[in-house]
């Protein structure tokens, strides 16, 4: 059970009315009991769904074992955060729980079928116009689409890359928005958070980019309508308000659809049709531009509300054979072996191991201290780089325990550390005074006001947080001075 | 579309550079500045030779990431089996990539060690590197050419590049034109091509070193002579296989195939013999012979020695054999099998890990050969070491022993051969011999020895080790040593001077079989107090600012916590450090005994005895002189304070010292090796340096930043700030050259004149402040002398004379004591 931490974070952040439309749909309801919950509050609302009457809360403490009780602390939060379970409000009563009764309805049409919503998807006629679309040709899209956006992060070698397709300027706003990049001078530079982002799991990675989208989802549409949309001939979209809760349920409908089938855009909404041409972009749908009536969801797209590895956990092994495994031999002497072909991922090594030689599936380098602060000083923490190395091992190297040498992991945070002891004080640096008199005093006066941070009697001067009294002093010093 | 690009183009530093790296010690890439050691032709040589004069046709990169890789090869094809070989050939510079998990592994491993250096090997990958000197050593174990390109080719994942291709053929073609021979002490060289002769004679080097007065030489090829052409002596290899069958088990095999093989080969010889198989040689000088063989290698005819000692009837057999029951380990087997691997012998190299029975490869090597043997080692200590393991291991009439060692007997053998031990200083000595010295050295030089068997190689300057190979003149030398590093390139004379390395054993895989102990190795860094490192930031010279950080009262205290908890664990503690005065003052404030180099021979005994039985003394100071050469099984843990700069040999000699530890084979024993560094100094960068060895043969350093609990420790030494400047103060005042490491008798490096060296006893010329004639540098010396002088006193037993003088002795010392 991996808790998708931003999509609950995000959720959480949402107002109880976004939630109360978000509930109104199966596909929803059902991803946020599959992907967000924990396992207890799996269980409670099993339990509470058929239930007609609010649920005791006395009740509810006898079927949890007392020892249990983070558990249940965690679960009820969870549940109470995302609106789930209310509190039933009736003083003389004692105190119940109910279940939020839109969830409760479209759980109970998501599981037993039923309802007249074509909430999870209309399946495109099988006599539509077109060429259908083969699984391997929708993960060749998605991965492509997916790496040219990780690689223009990486932006290492943005020109590289523009023979394989570039990404749209929407998703380059998108990602500077999201602070992934900083556009300095036409050329983007990635941020903390952008390599923060790139060294997330695939799937971290596609939320996280959705919640930016989600988030700008105004912003975005705007962007689009200048640049993008202008050939989609549909005029209405530039008055078009993106509606946060229609695309959240939209990308929680997509994680419930087929992967291989195409679908009708009929039943889709204005603003979910729009979002269909930036979801082509992502790499999580196909929209055929030649048959603008289907689109297809792309393995992206099916694995966003399961905990499945998707088929980018690792992006970089576009070899079938050793795909879903991870590639990278960490030795005690810090030398990294990976066995990849792909540009972006050795473009991401390159973001903090010394590469030194390539071979056609095979990348030999070296962690140094050089190597590991030049990551550091871009942002990347040394935390990131070690995770980043444990989730990308080599099944070798998971016969380890711990998988990676534990003295490499403790030189990488040591390398990290030592960067961190500068402490900065800021404040005012005086020098060049008349003669040494004036230097004592002053600095004999600062030290007295208790403002002094540091000073040098050999060069004459000293350091101080604070200068306004200083100041007054000296110009005080100042006009006495030709008195005397 | 990026432009295409050569994969191999003109590299951008030094050429030199990279040739140097990599050529034949192990080493890392930290370091390059290494080409200024390397001589003119040498680097002619290499240039020839190394990789980057050849250029990969197709190379033409990848157009990705321009600018990531130095050595981008993603345009070699992958096999489609790939997946089963488990070699990565880099068609650049030679090195090769190997998955130790692959299930070919041992196949590769067991060929490469034969063609390769080992780089590292640590691990799930290893590394290693084709090198003129690795491929030499292949050819002299009997591969050819062809058996290495096509096993090359057979575990490599990718096409063999055909740069390699013709590295490797280039570097093994010439082999075994000429060869260099021992005849009746004149050194020969041989050819069976009179041409090849005309071309070494044409060469001003060879030329100049050739006595002119003699003619070439031909004759007919000796049939059983012994000097026979490679092939025909294959019968003979196989018998010698299975006279030394209880060793040598695994090869009855294949031996008995080849000498099938060999028989066919020998009537075909026989026949051509009648017609054409003549030798042709010219005489060269002794004291050339490293300088020729250097040469020849550069001219692309690198001169074979080999000795067919079997068929030597010149010289007297020697009666020693290997005590029944003697087992030697497999690896050792295998190191002997490559020296005596066709029947004859070779000379080369053998690196084994401290520990791991060198001596005992030696005495076995000496048992086969079974001719007149010399020992050198490097100092008197370890001459009466190797003494006592021969008699240990070896069925030999003790009258057979000799040793010629300065002050003690020196008697030629009494028999016609036997084995002689004795120090490189003694034999390398130019002058000031006392009359038995010299009739000793008379009758070294003036025989002909079956082997010389070269203890500690690593530490033998090329200068020296000149005037020893001509001296002394033996068919074949055989060098052993654990560390085959130095920091500078001098590493590579060893191979014109002795041979190419036959063996290198893997740290790694001895360790996890419990034949020599494992080590947690750490790492503890010591802040500098505030007021050390500011002075330590002031100090305008180095040598000051070694003795600041040796002296950090920080590392001090943690040196004093590791004692006092291994110590509580039952450990035997030995603490290095290369600078006396720390050594003297940590050993004095800690109450522990220490032996440097100016302790006497008799004091160093007793300490180090007590050391080894006495449960009282768990802990003993050792500086430089414990480095090599000093077996102590007792001990199981190391503290190191200081060290000399960033020597990788010093790091890996030193951990050497507990790898023997006895109690290896126990239950969940380590050995523990900790390396204290003052944090923010030069040590640190020092430290990472010196680790480079080890942590590429698999050990790897744990950093500890924090020993938990030490300022609750009782009795903490310089817990107060007073205490501390009280240390500082006395730093201060020490004089600088108290700074530099000690030099001692017996460490060939630091010796500049090595024949130069004074015997002990003699007077020692030293640059001293006034302070220090007048005792004022030595803290308080007097008083610790005079303990241990007492204690000698109880041991020895002087005349009555000798008694009643120390007791006068000290009894002025009391009264002088009382006064002050």
């Amino acid at each position: 059970m991996s808790l998708s931490s931003a999509v609950l974070d995000y959720l959480q952040a949402q107002p109880g009315v976004t939630f109360k439309r978000l509930y109104l749909q199966p596909p929803t309801v059902l991803a946020v009991l599959r992907r967000m919950l924990p396992h207890l509050a799996k269980n409670i609302i099993m339990a509470m769904l058929f239930m007609p009457e609010p649920f005791l809360e006395e009740d509810l403490l006898t079927w949890i074992r007392a020892e249990a009780r983070p558990q249940r602390d965690e679960a009820m939060t969870v549940l109470e955060q995302l609106h789930i379970l209310t509190l039933v409000p009736e003083p003389p009563t004692p105190r119940a729980y109910r279940l939020n009764t839109a969830f409760a309805s479209s759980l109970r049409q998501a599981l037993m079928g039923g309802g007249s919503t074509n909430s999870f998807g209309v399946p495109a006629d099988k006599d539509a116009p077109g060429p259908k679309r083969t699984v391997e040709e929708l993960d060749k899209w998605a991965r492509k689409q997916w790496e040219a956006i990780l690689y223009y992060m990486v932006g290492s070698a943005e020109r590289e890359y523009s023979r394989e397709g570039n990404i749209s300027s929407g998703t380059r706003k998108l990602l500077e928005m999201g602070e992934f990049i900083i556009m300095r001078g036409g050329r983007a530079d990635i941020t903390k958070g952008g390599f923060t982002f790139l060294l997330q799991e695939a799937n971290a990675q596609v939320w996280t980019l959705l919640i930016v989208y989600l988030e700008n989802s105004e912003s975005v549409s705007s962007i689009h309508t200048k640049s993008k949309v202008i050939e989609n001939q549909s005029k209405d979209i530039e008055q078009l308000q993106m509606d946060p809760v229609e695309m959240l349920s939209f990308l929680f409908m997509l994680g419930s659809l087929e992967l291989g089938q195409d679908y009708n855009t009929e039943s889709l909404t204005k603003t979910q049709f729009h979002m269909l041409e930036d979801l082509h972009d992502f790499g999580i749908v196909y929209h055929p531009p030649d048959a603008r009536g289907r689109f297809y969801p792309t393995r992206l797209a099916t694995t966003l509300t399961s905990s499945d590895a998707s088929l980018l956990s690792n992006p970089n092994s576009s070899l079938s054979m050793n795909s879903g495994k991870g590639s990278i031999i960490l030795e005690t002497n810090h030398r990294i072996y990976t066995y990849t072909s792909s540009p972006l991922q050795i473009a991401v090594l390159a973001l903090f191991a010394n590469l030194n030689s390539c071979y056609p599936n095979l990348v030999s380098g070296k962690l140094t201290k050089k190597s590991i602060q030049r990551a550091v000083e871009k942002g990347i923490t040394a935390d990131q780089i070690i995770d980043y190395l444990r989730t990308h091992a080599h099944p070798q190297m998971l016969k380890n325990q711990p998988v990676l040498p534990p003295t490499v992991v403790d030189q990488i945070r040591l390398w990290q550390i030592e960067g961190d002891r500068m402490e900065a004080t800021p404040g005012f640096l005086l020098k060049q005074f008349v003669n040494a008199n004036e230097y004592r005093e002053t600095a004999q006066y600062a030290e007295n006001l208790g403002v002094l941070v540091w000073r040098n009697d050999r060069e004459h001067m000293f350091f101080v947080t604070r200068i306004e009294q200083l100041q007054q002093y000296l110009a005080k010093r100042k006009t006495q001075a030709p008195r005397r | 579309m990026a432009p295409k690009r050569k994969a191999t183009g003109p590299p951008k530093g030094n050429p030199a550079k990279r040739i140097a790296s990599g050529v034949n010690t192990p080493r890392s890439d930290v370091q390059s500045n290494d080409d200024e050691y390397m001589e003119e032709g040498d680097k002619r040589f290499m240039e020839k030779l190394s990789f980057k004069t050849y250029v990969d046709p197709q190379a033409v990169a990848r157009p990705h990431l321009p600018g990531v890789f130095r050595h981008d090869f993603s345009y070699l094809a992958l096999k489609p089996d790939h997946a089963d070989r488990p070699l990565w050939v880099d068609p650049d510079r030679g090195r090769i990539i190997m998955e130790s998990f692959s299930s070919r592994f041992k196949e590769a491993e067991s060929f490469l060690i034969n063609i390769a250096e080992p780089q590292s090997r640590v691990s799930l990958i290893h590394e290693y590197t084709l090198t003129p000197h690795s491929l030499f050593a292949a050819v002299s174990v009997g591969l050819t050419t062809d058996d290495i390109i096509s096993n090359l080719e057979s575990l490599s994942k990718t096409p063999l590049a055909k740069s390699v291709v013709d590295f490797i053929t280039t570097s093994t073609k010439s082999f075994g034109k000429v060869r260099l021979v021992l005849k009746h002490t004149k050194y020969w060289i041989e050819s069976n091509d009179a041409e090849v002769l005309q071309t070494l004679l044409r060469d001003s080097v060879i030329s100049q070193a050739r006595i002119t007065s003699t003619e070439i030489v031909t004759e007919a090829a000796p049939k059983m002579g012994a000097l026979v052409i490679s092939g025909t002596s294959m019968a003979a290899g196989a018998k010698q296989a299975m006279g030394k069958a209880k060793e040598e088990e695994e090869d009855i095999v294949p031996d008995a195939n080849k000498e099938a093989d060999a028989i066919k080969n020998q009537l075909l010889d026989e026949d051509e013999d009648e017609q054409a198989d003549q030798v042709h040689s010219f005489e060269i000088a002794p004291e050339s012979v490293q300088e020729v063989s250097k040469r020849c290698k550069a001219i692309d005819l690198p001169l074979t020695e080999e000795y067919d000692f079997r068929n030597d009837y010149a010289n007297a057999n020697l009666k020693i054999d290997l005590k029944p029951g003697t087992q030697i380990r497999y690896y050792q087997e295998k190191a002997l099998h490559k020296m005596f691997g066709n029947g004859r012998a070779r000379s080369g190299i053998i690196v084994l890990p401290c520990g791991a029975g060198k001596t005992l490869v030696g005495i076995t090597a000496a048992c086969t050969v079974q001719k007149g043997i010399v020992v050198l080692a490097t100092s008197t200590m370890s001459v009466i070491q190797w003494k006592s393991e021969f008699m240990k291991w070896a069925n030999i009439a003790p009258e057979d022993i000799t040793t010629f060692i300065s002050g003690g007997q020196k008697e030629p053998f009494r028999g016609n051969t036997g084995v002689m031990i004795s120090t490189y200083n003694m034999i390398a000595q130019a002058k000031g011999r006392s009359h038995h010295s010299q009739k000793m050295m008379d009758f070294i030089e003036n025989r002909e020895w079956g082997l010389m068997i070269l203890d500690e190689v690593h530490v033998v300057p090329a200068k020296m080790f000149q005037k020893v190979t001509y001296k002394v003149k033996s068919h074949t030398k055989l060098g052993l040593t654990a560390t085959l590093l130095r920091e500078d390139d001098k590493i590579q004379e060893l191979n014109f001077l002795i041979g190419p390395k036959l063996f290198e054993a893997n740290w790694q895989e001895l360790s996890e079989q419990g034949h020599i102990a494992k080590v947690q190795c750490a790492e503890v860094w010591c802040p500098m107090t505030s007021e050390f490192y500011s002075e330590y930031l002031k100090a305008k010279t180095t040598g000051r600012r070694n003795l600041l950080f040796t002296l950090n009262p920080r590392k001090f205290q943690a040196c004093q916590y590791l004692i006092k908890y291994h110590e509580a664990r039952g450990d035997r503690i030995i603490v290095f450090s290369d600078n006396v005065v720390a050594l003297q003052h940590y050993a004095r404030k800690m109450d522990r005994p220490f032996i440097f180099g100016e302790t006497g021979q008799e004091e160093r005994q007793r300490l180090l005895e007590n050391f080894q039985y006495n449960e009282a003394t768990p802990t003993i100071f050792l500086s430089k002189i414990g480095d090599t050469s000093l077996d102590l099984p007792e001990a199981t843990c190391l503290i190191q304070i200081s060290s000399h700069y960033g020597s990788r040999r010093q790091e890996a000699q030193r951990l050497g010292r507990i790898l023997r530890a006895k109690r290896r084979n126990d239950e969940g024993f380590n050995a523990f090796f900790y390396s204290l560094v003052s944090k923010d100094t030069a040590e640190m960068y020092y430290s990472s340096k010196r680790q480079a060895f080890l942590v590429d043969q698999g050990y790897s350093f744990k950093v500890i930043t924090h020993l938990s609990g030490i300022q609750d420790m009782p009795g903490l030494a310089f817990s107060t700030p007073a205490e501390r400047r009280e240390l500082l103060a006395a730093v201060l005042l020490l004089n600088e050259s108290h700074a530099e490491t000690e030099k001692i008798e017996g460490d060939l490096f630091s010796a500049a004149r090595p024949g130069a060296r004074k015997k002990a006893g003699g007077v020692k010329r030293t640059a001293n402040t006034l302070a220090d004639l007048s005792g004022g540098q030595n803290m308080a010396y007097a008083e610790y002398d005079r303990k241990k002088k007492a204690e000698v006193g109880k041991k020895t037993k002087g005349g009555a004379f000798m008694k009643k003088l120390k007791r006068e002795q000290e009894r002025k010392r009391a009264n002088a004591a009382d006064f002050n």
